[in-house]
Order: C-alpha cells, then sequence, then structure tokens
C-alpha cells in the first residue's frame, strides 16, 4: 500500500514534468529558433524583446502584432519575442526585463508600467549592452528613442470634441480613470480637464478610478447619473473606462455626451449605437510596426531620426 | 567478534538514511526535489541561456522574495490555519517604508525600523484575532488583507511615492551582490536558515507542529497553545514586511498595488514543498524546492519561448498535482484509497 502510494506520487510528479514539456514544446519553433541563435554576437540574428504592460489588454496585443508583421518582413535578421507580466505590476516587469537580457536579449522594445519604478532596471539593462526603444510609455532613463501618443494632447482633443456636442449651456461633466500612478491616462485626463476649463461653461466632478475595469466603470458611471441631475458629459480614459461610460450612458437612456479612449469590438458597437459620441482611437499597431523598425536601424546603427514621435490618434465617430 | 562489530556499523549507516528518508514530509521534498532537477535539466536544454551564469543568479533573485513569504506562510500553514493578509501587508510595507524615505525625508534605518514595527502589529492582530476570539484564519485574515491594503492606499494620499534617494537602500535589498551573490539571495538564505533551526530544533518549532496536528491535544499537554498560533502569524507578517522592503528596492518607490496575489503564491510554493494545507506537516526544505520550482516555472517557461497564455495554464496544472500528490500520500482520497485497498485492512 505504502508502496503503491509512492508510486502514484512519483507517477504524479512525472506527470507533472510531461506536462512542462508540453508546454514548451507548443513554443515549438520559437524554441528552435532560440537554440539556434543562442551563439549570437556574430551579429547572425538579433533578438528584439517586446515587454508591455500585460498580456491581455487589446492596446498591446495590437502593439504585438505591429511588431511581429515587421519582424516577419524583416526575416530571419530579427529573433522576436514577446512577453508581459499577466498584470500590471512593477516588480513583475522588472523581472520580465532581467529575463530578457538574462536570454542575451540585443534590443527591448518596452511599455515601460512607470517612469520611476522601472528605470534601475532599464538602466541595469543598458549597462549589460541591451538597447532600449520606448513604445507607449517612457521611462525616466534616457532610451534610443520613444514612439507614443501625446497623451495630454489627445486629452485635450476629446475634450474639445465633447465640447462640439454638448448642446446645455451648463452642467457636470464627469470622468472615469484609470488610477493615479499612470501617467498616460492621467495626461489623458489633465488635457481633457485644460479643454473643459478653457471652456468655462461646465463643472468638473472629482474623478473615479477604476483600475480601467469595464463593470467597475460603469458602476461608477451609472452613480454619476443617477447622483447629478445636470450631468451633460461622461469621458473614460482608456479602453475598459470608455466601455463602461458607454454602457453605463446606453443603460440610462439619458442624453450625456460619452467620450473615450481607445478602440475595440465594444466601443465601436457603442458608437454606432449612439451610447458614445466619439472615441480617441490610438495607433497600437503603428508604435509596434515602426518602432521594430527602429529597432533594426538601431541595432544596424542606422539614423533613428528624432527622440520623440508622436504616433497620433485618430478621433472615431459613429458613420452617419 | 569481527562480524558482529562490522555489522553494527552497518546498521548505523543505514539507519541516518533511514531516519532522513521517515521523517515526516521528507517523501514529497524528495520527489519534488526530482522534479525539480528533472524541469531544470528539460529547460536548459531548450535554451542553453537558461543555465548561463548570468540567469541562475537572475532566476535565485526572483525566487527569493517567494521563498521569504514561503516561510511565513508555512509557518502558518503546518497550524492548520492560512494567512490571506501576506501579499498587502508587503504591499504596507513597501508604501510605508518608500513614504517614510520621500515624504517625510526620514532615513533608510528608522523607516526600516518603523515599518517593520507596523507589519508586526498587524501580524499581531491576526493572531490575536485567530487564537483568543476563535475567528477563522481565513476569515480574519481576509480582513486584515483588505485594511492593510487600505493602509498602503492611505498612506501617501492614494498616490504612489516619488523615488527614494537611498541607493544603499536599493542595493542592499536587490540591486547589488556580495561575494558575486545578490544580497537578496544571501537574504533568503539567512532568514531561511534562521527559521529552519526554529521550527525543527526549539520548542516554538515543535508547538507549531503540535498545535497544527491536534489542537486540543497540544493544549492539554500544557502548551501555551495562544501563545504558539499567535506567533506563527506575527513571523509571517514580520516575512511579508520583509519581502515588501525587497519591493521598494526593486522599484526605487513605494506601488500601491505591491505585493499583490503574493499569499497565493506563498501557498502555492508551500503546498507544492509538502507542507499540508490540513496542518500539522510540512519542512521548510520543502518551500525552497517549491519556491524553485514556481521560479524556474515562471523563468523556464519564458526562456523556453512558450506562448504566454499556456504559461498559466502549465503553472496551475502543477500546483494542483502537487495538492494531489499530498492528499494521496495522506490516505485522503476516498475512491482511490479503495481502489486499492480493495476489501482487505490496511497494510
Amino acid at each position: 500500500m505504502k508502496f503503491l502510494k509512492k508510486a502514484l506520487s512519483l507517477g504524479l510528479v512525472g506527470a507533472m514534468t510531461l506536462g512542462i514539456m508540453a508546454g514548451c514544446s507548443n513554443g515549438g519553433d520559437k524554441s528552435k529558433d532560440v537554440v539556434s541563435t543562442v551563439d549570437a554576437g556574430s551579429g547572425e540574428a538579433y533578438k528584439v524583446y517586446l515587454i508591455t504592460m500585460d498580456q491581455m489588454d487589446q492596446h498591446w496585443v495590437s502593439v504585438d502584432e505591429g511588431a511581429k508583421a515587421m519582424a516577419a518582413a524583416l526575416g530571419s535578421e530579427i529573433d522576436y519575442q514577446w512577453d508581459a507580466p499577466d498584470t500590471k505590476d512593477n516588480a513583475k516587469q522588472i523581472e520580465k526585463i532581467n529575463n530578457a537580457v538574462a536570454n542575451g536579449a540585443d534590443l527591448i522594445l518596452l511599455a515601460a508600467n512607470d517612469p520611476t519604478a522601472i528605470s534601475d532596471a532599464i538602466k541595469n539593462a543598458k549597462d549589460k549592452g541591451v538597447k532600449i526603444i520606448y513604445v507607449d510609455s517612457g521611462a525616466k532613463e534616457e532610451a534610443i528613442t520613444t514612439l507614443s501618443t501625446d497623451n495630454y494632447n489627445a486629452g485635450y482633443t476629446a475634450g474639445k470634441t465633447m465640447l462640439e456636442s454638448i448642446k446645455n449651456t451648463s452642467g457636470s461633466i464627469g470622468i472615469i480613470g484609470v488610477n493615479t500612478a499612470t501617467n498616460s491616462t492621467m495626461s489623458r485626463e489633465d488635457g481633457f480637464r485644460k479643454a473643459i476649463e478653457d471652456d468655462g461653461r461646465f463643472t468638473l466632478l472629482t474623478t473615479e478610478y477604476k483600475d480601467g475595469d469595464a463593470a467597475a466603470s460603469q458602476e461608477a458611471a451609472l452613480s454619476f447619473i443617477t447622483a447629478k441631475n445636470d450631468l451633460v458629459g461622461l469621458y473614460g480614459t482608456n479602453e475598459g473606462s470608455t466601455t463602461g461610460v458607454g454602457n453605463a450612458i446606453k443603460a440610462s437612456g439619458k442624453e450625456i455626451i460619452g467620450v473615450g479612449f481607445d478602440k475595440s469590438d465594444s466601443i465601436t458597437g457603442l458608437l454606432e449605437d449612439g451610447s458614445l459620441v466619439a472615441t480617441m482611437a490610438q495607433n497600437p499597431y503603428t508604435m509596434g510596426y515602426l518602432g521594430m523598425a527602429q529597432a533594426y536601424a538601431a541595432l544596424k546603427d542606422l539614423q533613428t531620426g528624432p527622440a520623440i514621435i508622436d504616433t497620433g490618434v485618430s478621433v472615431l465617430k459613429a458613420e452617419k | 567478534m569481527q562480524a558482529k562489530v562490522i555489522n553494527a556499523n552497518r546498521h548505523k549507516k543505514s539507519n541516518v538514511l533511514k531516519r532522513v528518508i521517515s521523517i515526516r514530509g521528507m517523501g514529497q521534498v524528495i520527489s519534488v526535489t526530482g522534479a525539480f532537477i528533472i524541469m531544470f535539466l528539460v529547460f536548459s536544454q531548450i535554451n542553453g541561456n537558461f543555465a548561463s551564469g548570468d540567469n541562475i543568479f537572475n532566476l535565485l533573485r526572483q525566487i527569493a522574495p517567494i521563498l521569504i513569504i514561503g516561510i511565513g506562510q508555512s509557518f502558518v500553514l503546518i497550524t492548520g490555519g492560512i494567512d490571506l493578509s501576506i501579499g498587502s501587508v508587503a504591499g504596507m510595507s513597501c508604501m510605508l517604508s518608500a513614504t517614510l524615505m520621500t515624504k517625510y525625508s526620514m532615513n533608510p534605518v528608522t523607516a526600516i525600523l518603523l515599518t517593520m514595527i507596523c507589519c508586526i502589529i498587524v501580524g499581531f492582530l491576526n493572531g490575536f484575532l485567530v487564537s483568543k476570539t476563535k475567528l477563522p484564519a481565513f476569515i480574519a485574515t481576509l480582513g486584515t488583507m483588505i485594511i492593510a491594503r487600505g493602509i498602503a492606499q492611505l498612506v501617501n494620499g492614494n498616490r504612489n511615492t516619488d523615488g527614494i534617494s537611498s541607493s544603499i537602500f536599493k542595493d542592499l535589498f536587490y540591486y547589488e551582490k556580495t561575494a558575486g551573490v545578490y544580497n537578496t539571495i544571501w537574504l533568503a538564505l539567512i532568514l531561511f536558515l534562521i527559521f529552519a533551526f526554529i521550527l525543527s530544533k526549539t520548542c516554538a518549532g515543535r508547538h507549531t507542529y503540535a498545535i497544527g496536528s491536534n489542537y486540543e491535544a497540544a493544549k492539554l499537554s500544557g502548551v501555551n497553545v495562544a501563545l504558539a498560533e499567535m506567533r506563527v502569524y506575527i513571523f509571517s507578517a514580520f516575512l511579508a514586511g520583509v519581502v515588501g522592503l525587497i519591493l521598494t528596492a526593486q522599484s526605487g518607490m513605494g506601488t500601491m498595488d505591491a505585493g499583490n496575489g503574493y499569499e497565493l503564491n506563498a501557498v502555492a510554493a508551500s503546498v507544492i514543498g509538502g507542507v499540508s494545507t490540513m496542518g500539522g506537516q510540512g519542512l521548510l526544505i520543502g518551500t525552497v524546492i517549491g519556491s524553485c520550482i514556481w521560479g524556474v516555472l515562471e523563468n523556464g517557461l519564458t526562456f523556453a519561448g512558450s506562448p504566454l497564455a499556456l504559461r498559466n495554464i502549465v503553472i496551475g496544472i502543477v500546483v494542483i498535482i502537487s495538492v494531489l500528490i499530498d492528499r494521496i500520500a495522506r490516505g485522503n482520497i476516498g475512491g482511490v484509497k479503495k481502489l486499492f485497498k480493495g476489501n482487505h485492512k490496511t497494510d
């Protein structure tokens, strides 16, 4: 009996190991590539990592798609890997950077989770000879170039867009933010506030921060709607917040101008049915695509041009 | 005469080996060590960089915080409880130490002392709730988990802190090496040795196992059960506090979200290493192996180029299998038991 118990335990351990090997072999071709280019330094294939803030947000998936497309176009000279923590977390992203460096990365395309927190890890990477290019969000440490949305201007544009659509001459406007720690979304809020304050007719309410969680953002938006009779506009500073704002306006049935950020299937749907008036669509695919091109230029010691490239926003409205 | 002496010596040698193997919990430790070695070899094969000197130290430094927080959780698990608050306490420690050093311009030593005192107070609160008011550990620590996270958010006015200026602090806890090994690794090693000693060689350690195995019997034997129970929660909070300091050093600032989810990673590391969630059993060396497996999986799967989505699934499966091993070894799966025993009595 005891022997059988031990045998079963060892059998499960074996199953564990096989499971892991299955997980690895699904890395399939990629792992073969990695093995064959491990003795890089001959400059045969450059190992370029994309490290984003998390793995799930459609925004990062688009950056990856753009980077992957350019990497494919560049051919066998680029060995491309995408890595990211499963949730937005400074410590986890630092670990990912450390891992990339230990795995022989030549260049990292980085969307820094926080400009201060990640800086030391970036400096360490640079000291070890790894080149850095920022995509979407930079950090304090200098990089070769940065490709991002000018969030403040985009927020200002969002504010102007909302003002164009509001028919009332007074009232209050609510903002559903992400969190106070993410610079990009705070800049979008600051730009928006400036536009509304410059106009002067409307009151801005205290921002609710719901971490980009669509459901929580929806509840917060609904609270604004029910609490404030004179609410004329709602603004969301990222994809999740915008989805929440749109759904809340739809649920309430009231005439409230909803403006948001980022693009997704849900948001497109909300634009179509009139719950949202406009959204500022960033260009994450372009960030990845051009970012990879810049990476190639940097690795080949070619000119990389300006220190900051604004990949801009498009104001998306419903098809009339 | 001679033959007798030789036989006696042979008996001695196999006795030592037998004694080591028969230590309760050692069976699983040996199995998972084997699994760990196999995993390590597999990953090194797939990507040569995995076993490079650089990555080994990188890996060990990643494992260190999991181990430190795992030690605390193991102590609590052995008493049959669970500490859900340790992730939040780590976050609270991160925010407190960073805020004291930035907003209040305190020197690192004072900041560390004050932070650790606060963490110990939380540990004391947990211990008090569980041992004196008889609140289930799950509920008590769930409450303190939320409170500690709230304190982390409150301390700097619901904002992450500025960057800390003390490079000594950052280097000491994370960035620098001593004798070629990262300081974080030394820290984990020293804490492991101290707490392993406490657990295996002191009365405090014995009592920890005692109240986990049979609370009533321990009480009747004269063990101060309230003290023994309170102690493990204080240990746990203390170690979570240390991890918080490491997080502060790593990011060079305080983040309100720091440590999110660490409590469950600590449970996973402990359970993989053979610490039973039902109490009374477990060796800290097992927690070491458990943390190493956790770290190797994360790190190794990245190096193997495994798709991101698959990694979580693999890690989750490993955790479940480890718990299954524990259950089967304890003979707690009714169906399996019957399958092997049939109609006969136990062996």
